[in-house]
């Protein structure tokens, strides 16, 4: 579904991301584990085209998609959710579900999603006319999802979803992620958490400095050395 | 020696001016909440609107509602094709290039008016039913006083409605947040800004009219001052924040008039003065104005 192949992404003159290159299939969920810096959310936002690589292509369902700008890409189904819960703090929780489904013009089936994403987060069914910076941050998450979900994404990239959230919310919001997958939408998955993040994803990639320094299955991954020394502390 | 009527009059014309004031800081705000620009050309956006009615009506001899409605195409027109030609080119880039960039756009808008026009003002007339003098009790009005709020307040209402109730109303809010985050749910920024631009554009055009009847001339530099007095108004309204620009529009008119009305007549002279005043003292006493918001910054 996805191919990214040999990116080189740069913030002016310094390199973020050197040669990179990641396959995501349909239907999967993808991680994209590595510690702070390594060149995750940069990659994330080179896919969902907020920032353009200086070499390499973005393949996505066969077309490449390098040179189109984000809100273009939103309505060919790719749809990033951006780290630190950037929802629109100023609008109402029910303008910020609206809004994910800005490009679409199917009234009735965005009513439909709308009831579909307060099944799946029912605290957003109370909070509607609250003004969205009032919420709580697992709140701001869910509605973060909830309006990336309200464009029908086929490709949902997610950045940090658990970030500077409390154990217990994070597993909700972990929860909700595999409902979604169920629904067919294939996730590809940004965590500083390896964890939380191995138990969900079909497959794995591991950055260090910019560039892949492992991938294979999650279990492989996680009984790898470089892993353990990283991560685990042995 | 100021008696009931004369405050009364005074008042009115406070709301009047304020009413001008209100329209022009909307479009500014407007544009400043998606941009981060204080659009100087805003103002040349008045006197191009001005000219143009002046052409319509005096020269053309159209008839009034024709003139408001070529008025108000030509300001839309203009704005769109401001955004095209000189600002679409470098957004993005550091934001001072925008303020020099519209600087210079009025700065050239300036000049060709004194070119064409001629540094000289022009006597402005409305057409005769909106001179006709009016006395409800010690008030005497003429009928542009009534036109000039109410045609405002429409447009005001009308504008709300759009920014709250409209897809397109909200997505401008949700750009002004943050252009990254609105294209990442799929909004065409450039669009939006677009629409923002014409509908500025537009509102301050018929501005421009509105000040030249209620003032009886215009004049090729008649933009700069009012554009610079609506900027003070979102200030004191408080940056962003739509309702806080109107309302510091009608505080503004309100504080100018009065000074007028009710300082010793030497200090007449010092009306801008003294809107400078009220700037410099809500920039020291409260930074984010009436009805604005404080700024979050995203590390």
């Amino acid at each position: 579904m996805l191919k990214v192949e040999g990116i080189d992404v740069h913030y002016g003159i310094i390199p973020a991301v050197r040669q990179l290159s990641l396959r995501v299939e349909e239907g999967q969920v993808v991680a994209l584990v590595g510690a702070n810096g390594a060149g995750k959310t940069t990659t994330l936002k080179t896919i969902a085209g907020v920032l353009q690589p200086k070499k390499g292509r973005v393949i996505y369902n066969g077309e490449d998609v390098t040179e189109l700008a984000s809100d273009k890409r939103v309505r060919m189904g790719i749809t990033l959710i951006p780290e630190g819960r950037q929802i629109f703090s100023g609008l109402s929780v029910k303008e910020n579900l609206l809004l994910g489904a800005y490009y679409r013009k199917d009234r009735d089936e965005i009513k439909k999603d709308v009831n579909w994403i307060h099944g799946l987060f029912s605290v957003l069914i109370e909070r509607q006319s609250q003004i969205a910076g009032t919420l709580s941050g697992g709140e701001q998450q869910m509605l973060a999802l909830g309006r990336g979900l309200m464009s029908r994404p086929k490709l949902l990239l997610l950045d940090e979803p658990s970030l500077g959230l409390a154990p217990m919310i994070t597993k909700d919001v972990y929860q909700a992620i595999q409902k979604i997958n169920e629904t067919g939408i294939t996730i590809l998955l940004v965590e500083q958490n390896i964890n939380i993040a191995m138990k969900v994803a079909d497959y794995a990639y591991v950055m260090e400095t910019g560039s892949l320094k492992l991938q294979g299955k999650p279990e492989d991954v996680m009984r790898s050395e470089e892993i353990r020394k990283a991560y685990l502390g042995d | 020696m100021f008696t009931a009527g004369y405050i009364s009059q005074q008042a009115l014309n406070g709301v009047v001016l304020g009413s001008m004031y209100a329209l022009l800081a909307l479009g500014m705000t407007v544009i400043y909440g998606i941009l981060r620009l204080i659009n100087f050309a805003h103002g040349a956006l008045i006197t191009l609107g001005a000219f143009c009615f002046y052409l319509c009506l005096t020269l053309l001899g159209l008839p009034f509602i024709a003139a408001i409605g070529l008025v108000m195409g030509f300001g839309a027109l203009m704005g769109l094709v401001l955004n095209a030609a000189a600002y679409k080119k470098i957004r993005g880039g550091p934001e001072v290039s925008l303020l020099i960039t519209s600087l210079g756009f009025y700065i050239f808008i300036e000049n060709l008016m004194k070119l064409i026009a001629s540094p000289q003002p022009y006597a402005f007339r409305p057409p005769v039913f909106l001179s006709q003098l009016n006395k409800v009790g010690t008030v005497t009005f003429r009928t542009i006083d009534i036109f000039i709020i109410l045609f405002s307040l429409a447009i005001m209402a009308l504008f709300t409605a759009f920014v709250k109730k409209t897809k397109l109303g909200i997505a401008m809010r949700a750009t002004a947040e943050s252009i990254e985050t609105a294209r990442l749910v799929g909004i065409n920024v450039d669009r939006v800004i677009a629409i923002a631009f014409i509908l500025g554009s537009a509102i301050a055009s018929i501005t421009g009219f509105m000040w030249g009847a209620k003032y009886g001339q215009i004049s090729y530099d008649m933009g700069f001052m009012a554009g610079v007095k609506a900027f003070v108004a979102i200030v004191v309204g408080g940056v962003g924040s739509i309702p806080g620009a109107m309302l510091g529009g009608f505080i503004l008119g309100m504080v100018e008039i009065l000074s007028i009305g009710f300082l010793p007549p030497g200090f007449a002279a010092y009306r801008d003065g003294i809107v400078f005043a009220i700037l410099i003292l809500v920039l020291l006493l409260r930074p984010s104005g009436i009805m604005g918001r404080k700024e979050e910054v995203h590390v």
